[in-house]
């Protein structure tokens, strides 16, 4: 999906050379500490940060530097780190815009196919998303984010400010599931031992390099992987 | 008639005026995030619009009014094309687009006066017979500008509430990257909210012009006093504050001019405006992330 991809803010690469391959039915997880470039990678491969060097494509068709509105087109849905909902609108509302490409009786539809998804999302419909709590909120943004079927989701940790059990639940059953419905599923989390468990790749980013990659068993046995990232979580 | 109920007439109809002005210039200010200081010059170079093609083309008003509304439609898409978003993509400081619309707003009124002159101007149109109401008197020109101004308020509540367009336009306030990832192509989102508020003031300064009776190419000048007042009093961006606020201030205004003195209309605007951003500045009904 992306090759040497390097990119950043105002001309200045925050990450340099990153190359991702991710396939239909795979989970891609990407880790590291708090500014090795994580999220920057993800804006750049949906357009919303421009890529300095490298290729981005999607199911063979160049992406690279489209608009984000044009990538959303191509069936790459992404849910950032913060700012994930529209906060005045209503959590209806919010579906709807998550469905702006679709005409208007497969907008109704589609909500209706995601609220089977999220069913606490059918009590709060007419509620405004800048009210709902942290994880009901993370529903919506991933709701808003499944309006369009996308087939490649790109998630900036999903599970952040989650309770423990929220998180395990939201990556084992639906995002692991995403993937195994077909989609190709791109994700930056902090919970680095959760993301091994339902990752069939993982790429491991420090100063805005990949510094290792490698299948989820191979790097539980690497032991600088181990040490900086299942050893106790004191790193975070 | 009792003064009070005479002049509460008038800021009913300043209100509606206001309103129908407000609105626009909050749409403008949430959905695209340029705080237009020149709409005031935009609004009276389309009321000149309107009277030129009512005098010189032989047009009755209210079908004149349709070319100032075009006039403040395309005049607000060709500002926001060729000089806002120029600046706003050099991401210079917010100050700097709030200084260039003040250029553009002198720019505005004295080109325009250097055009026209300085005299004054009125069109040529009835005002019709007179209402009589709970105590208040109304011409039918009145009651039309306030006709026109609640189905403007209608219009628009209906166009962003249950509108794709619509909620594409709060979206795109709300959350201008979120609604692109979304597919939402906010720069034509904008471009639109551009004619469409621009058309809001076309029409306004045209149906000022109208209520005013006689006006020159300043005559708008200060009305971007009142236009800041009853936005914060409705709070920034969202438009039924903006209904609200405009109402508060076209009254509060036109009663201060009965009992205290027309001459500080502004000032009484001013101090309401400087009371709201000092002690609700996010407006009555606004909250910290607007709509
Ligand atoms: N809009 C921006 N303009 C300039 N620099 C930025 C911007 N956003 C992030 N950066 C810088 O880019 C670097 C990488 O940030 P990024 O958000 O990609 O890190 P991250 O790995 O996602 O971190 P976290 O785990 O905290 O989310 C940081 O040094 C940050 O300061
Ligand atoms: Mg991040």
């Amino acid at each position: 999906m992306a090759s040497q991809v390097s990119a950043g803010y105002d001309g200045r690469a925050i990450v340099h050379g990153i190359d991702v391959e991710a396939n239909p039915g795979r989970v891609v997880s990407i880790v590291g500490p708090n500014g090795s470039g994580k999220s920057t990678l993800l804006k750049s491969l949906v357009g919303v940060v421009p890529i300095l060097g490298g290729a981005v494509s999607v199911g063979g068709t160049d992406i690279t530097n489209l608009p984000p509105e044009k990538i959303a087109t191509m069936g790459v849905g992404y849910v950032p780190q913060v700012d994930d909902v529209f906060p005045p609108l209503t959590v209806k509302e919010n579906l709807e815009i998550g469905g702006y490409l679709l005409a208007r009786h497969q907008v109704h539809e589609r909500i209706g196919a995601v609220l089977e998804f999220f069913p606490r999302l059918k009590r709060m419909m007419t509620r405004k998303a800048g009210k709902l709590s942290g994880g009901e909120r993370k529903m919506l943004a991933m709701g808003r984010v499944l309006m369009l079927s996308p087939s490649v989701l790109v998630l900036d940790e999903p599970t952040a400010n989650l309770a423990p059990l929220v998180a395990t639940q939201l990556l084992e059953e639906y995002i692991r599931g995403f993937a195994d419905a077909g989609s190709t599923v791109l994700l930056v989390e902090q919970r680095a031992k959760a993301a091994l468990r339902i990752s069939d790749w993982t790429l491991v980013l420090g100063g805005g390099r990949v510094v290792l990659s490698g299948r989820p068993d191979d790097l539980a046995d690497n032991p600088v992987f181990v040490e900086s990232f299942l050893g106790g979580g004191a790193h975070l | 008639m009792s003064v009070f109920l005479s002049s509460l007439g008038f800021g009913i109809i300043s209100a509606a005026v206001l309103a129908i002005a407000t609105v626009g210039f909050t749409m403008q200010f949430a959905v695209t995030n340029v705080l237009n200081l020149a709409y005031g010059s935009v609004m009276i170079n389309s009321a000149f619009v309107t009277y030129f093609l009512n005098i010189h083309g032989h047009l009755n008003a209210w079908v004149a009014l349709i070319g100032g509304v075009a006039t403040g439609s395309v005049a607000s898409y060709l500002l926001n094309r060729f000089i806002y978003t120029p600046f706003q993509r050099r991401n210079l400081a917010p100050i700097t687009i709030v200084i260039v619309a003040l250029g553009v707003d002198l720019c505005g009124t004295f080109g325009l006066q250097a055009i026209v002159g300085g005299s004054y101007f009125s069109y040529r149109q009835s005002l019709g017979r007179e209402w009589h109401f709970l105590g208040m008197y109304f011409s039918t020109l009145q009651l039309t500008i306030i006709a026109i101004a609640l189905g403007v308020m209608l219009a628009v509540a209906w166009l962003l509430r249950y509108t794709r367009l619509g909620k594409a336009m709060r979206a795109t306030s709300a959350n201008p990257n979120l609604a692109r990832n979304s597919g939402v192509r906010t720069q034509w989102v904008i471009s639109t909210t551009w004619l469409i508020s621009g058309a809001l003031a076309g029409l306004a300064g045209t149906v000022f012009a109208m209520n005013t009776g006689v006006f020159e190419a300043t005559s708008a000048q200060l009305y971007i006093v009142l236009l800041l007042a009853a936005m914060f009093l409705g709070g920034p961006g969202e438009p039924y504050g903006a209904m609200l606020g405009a109402a508060t201030i076209g009254i509060a205004t036109e009663l201060s001019a009965a009992f205290i003195n027309p001459q500080y209309k502004m000032v009484i605007a001013f101090l309401i405006l400087l009371g709201m951003l000092t002690f609700r500045p996010y407006g009555l009904f606004g909250s910290e992330r607007t709509a």
